[in-house]
């Protein structure tokens, strides 16, 4: 009994010990929450005293419900990974797709008919690459569009690309990240 | 039930081909390989001008085209084909209104925004579905054909739609005005099959075109859809769904197409006689037939040059409204093609 007890203080008092250092790790930060993907397009005014920042009735709609949605509808990427029910349809179509052409493949075995099968590979195979494609949102990177920002800035142009509006907790300012990518010039590393 | 189905077959066969048409197969390809560059030219350097010019001239008008085709197709007793048409025209019927609801439902608020990909995906498995079903049946209307491949293809882009229906959607956007570069190809086989090598030989040149203006569009600037028609026309050809690609390359390889689409049904199939005389009904089976309809056929024919007259009129008192409902009401002569492909394959 006497072994017991302290065998049931020792674990307690192990546990109320982990419990204190994990208590002690620091919270993860907090990371951005993509909200909508839309365009952007930055241009300067001489004639203006204040920065303006000019939202469409239909993109602050497109804001108000994908904040009331909560996790809003992102990059087209993430929106695949994220929709759970349509990944799950995806899959059993996808399955039954492959279940068919495995029997079809048997069949046509049996024909020796290898050009038919050639072909089927050869559809799967532009399949393949049509989902790389939807999954790399089927353009250039975002960041091409952004590159003649600073002369179009100088030259009072407008520059248009792609921009992700994300909500991070606190009450900071507005922030706009722009990518740039060094351009190296000649004789610059 | 024989005498029936030659009825069908019978329109396909041209009396007197190089007197009806005048035009050699030399000149022909020539005239689509011109057309295909100046249609081209024309899509790179106004897309939204010309987009806006190229439906309100020639939306409706291909739409009668294609319908009157479509009768030309159609056998003035079904048949063996009984049940093919019945799925057909069902599936057409009831994909359309579909289809048309949807929008309507959205904006009466019955669902929100969030359930809007899964209603397009729900919609284009069905529309799977059904063309996989009539390839099928089709398939089971000839010996010695086995078409089991169709299943697996159609079930792979199932999985793909419900990957993103939405890209799924603007993929048949694209692909269908090359549908009728299909149904040309399976026209000339039927008819004029000495044509048909300088056909396909002349379609080789537009994938290089195509090439041609995607390399020189795709770091274009994006289109300014500063008002409420040019911005329709950019979501139109996808600009919101791929907002890295240059919306200027959207819109011209769209226009292009659909330039190409109005094409083959309102200058090419005419041209190489596969509309009859558009004024006569003698050449449409349904209604030649001594137990056909030549009244109703004529009825239609004659509704349908009205709405044609209808649609211009809307496009100039509103065109965006118009452009709109066009847009949605046109999926109908997009699944009939389905149905009147497979009849030709």
């Amino acid at each position: 009994m006497k072994k017991t007890l302290i065998a049931t203080a020792a674990i307690v008092a192990l546990l109320a010990s982990a419990l204190y250092a994990f208590g002690d790790i620091a919270r993860p930060k907090p990371t951005p929450k993509s909200l909508l993907y839309s365009g952007l397009t930055i241009t300067s005014d001489s004639q203006a005293f204040e920065a303006r920042l000019v939202i469409s009735e239909n993109t602050l709609k497109n804001l108000h419900e994908a904040g009331a949605r909560g996790n809003g509808d992102a990059a087209l990427s993430q929106k695949i990974m994220h929709s759970s029910g349509r990944t799950m349809m995806a899959g059993l179509f996808m399955f039954l797709a492959i279940s068919f052409g495995g029997i079809w493949i048997a069949r046509s075995s049996q024909r020796r008919n290898t050009k038919a099968i050639a072909a089927a590979i050869l559809v799967a195979a532009i399949f393949g690459v049509g989902t790389i494609m939807v999954r790399a949102n089927a353009g250039p990177p975002g960041y091409i569009r952004w590159q003649n920002l600073p002369q179009n800035l100088k030259d009072a142009k407008e520059t248009r690309g792609g921009v992700s509006i994300e909500v991070v907790p606190g009450d900071e300012d507005m922030k706009l990240i722009i990518p740039m990518r060094k351009s190296s010039k000649p004789g610059e590393e | 039930m024989e005498r029936a189905e030659n009825i069908s077959v019978a329109s396909w066969l041209p009396r007197k081909p190089r007197a009806r048409t005048g035009v050699s197969a030399q000149a022909f390809a020539g005239l689509i390989v011109a057309a295909a560059l100046v249609s081209a030219a024309l899509a790179s350097w106004l897309p939204l001008q010309v987009s806006i010019v190229t439906v309100f001239l020639f939306a409706g008008p291909h739409n009668w085209f294609e319908a009157r085709y479509f009768l030309m197709r159609l056998p003035a007793r079904f048949g063996r084909s009984r049940n093919f048409f019945i799925v057909a025209f069902s599936g057409i019927g009831l994909l359309t209104v579909a289809y048309v609801s949807l929008p309507a439902l959205y904006y009466s608020n019955v669902w929100s925004g969030a359930n809007w990909p899964n209603a397009i995906a729900v919609w284009n498995t069905l529309m799977i579905c059904w063309i996989g079903g009539l390839v099928l049946m089709r398939a089971r209307q000839k010996a010695n054909r086995d078409w089991f491949w169709v299943l697996p293809i159609a079930f792979a882009l199932c999985s793909l739609n419900w990957l993103s229906p939405e890209l799924f959607s603007l993929a048949i956007v694209y692909v269908h005005p090359l549908v009728a570069l299909w149904f040309l190809d399976r026209h000339l086989r039927r008819t004029k099959p000495e044509w048909l090598p300088t056909y396909r030989r002349a379609l080789l040149f537009l994938p290089l075109l195509l090439a041609l203006m995607l390399w020189q569009l795709s770091r274009t600037n994006a289109l300014a859809d500063d008002n409420g028609l040019f911005w329709r026309i950019t979501q139109h050809a996808g600009a919101e769904l791929l907002p890295n690609v240059s919306s200027h390359m959207l819109v011209s390889t769209h226009v292009f197409l659909e330039m190409l689409h109005y094409g083959v049904w309102i200058f090419a199939l005419p041209l190489i006689g596969a509309s009859g005389a558009i004024w006569s009904v003698k050449s449409i089976p349904v209604a030649n037939h001594s137990r056909g309809f030549p009244k109703l056929v004529a009825a239609f024919l004659i509704c349908g040059l009205f709405a044609v007259l209808l649609l211009w009129f809307g496009f100039s008192a509103n065109y965006s409204l118009t452009r709109d409902i066009y847009f949605t009401v046109a999926m109908a002569h997009v699944l009939a093609e389905a149905p009147f492909l497979l009849r030709m394959i």
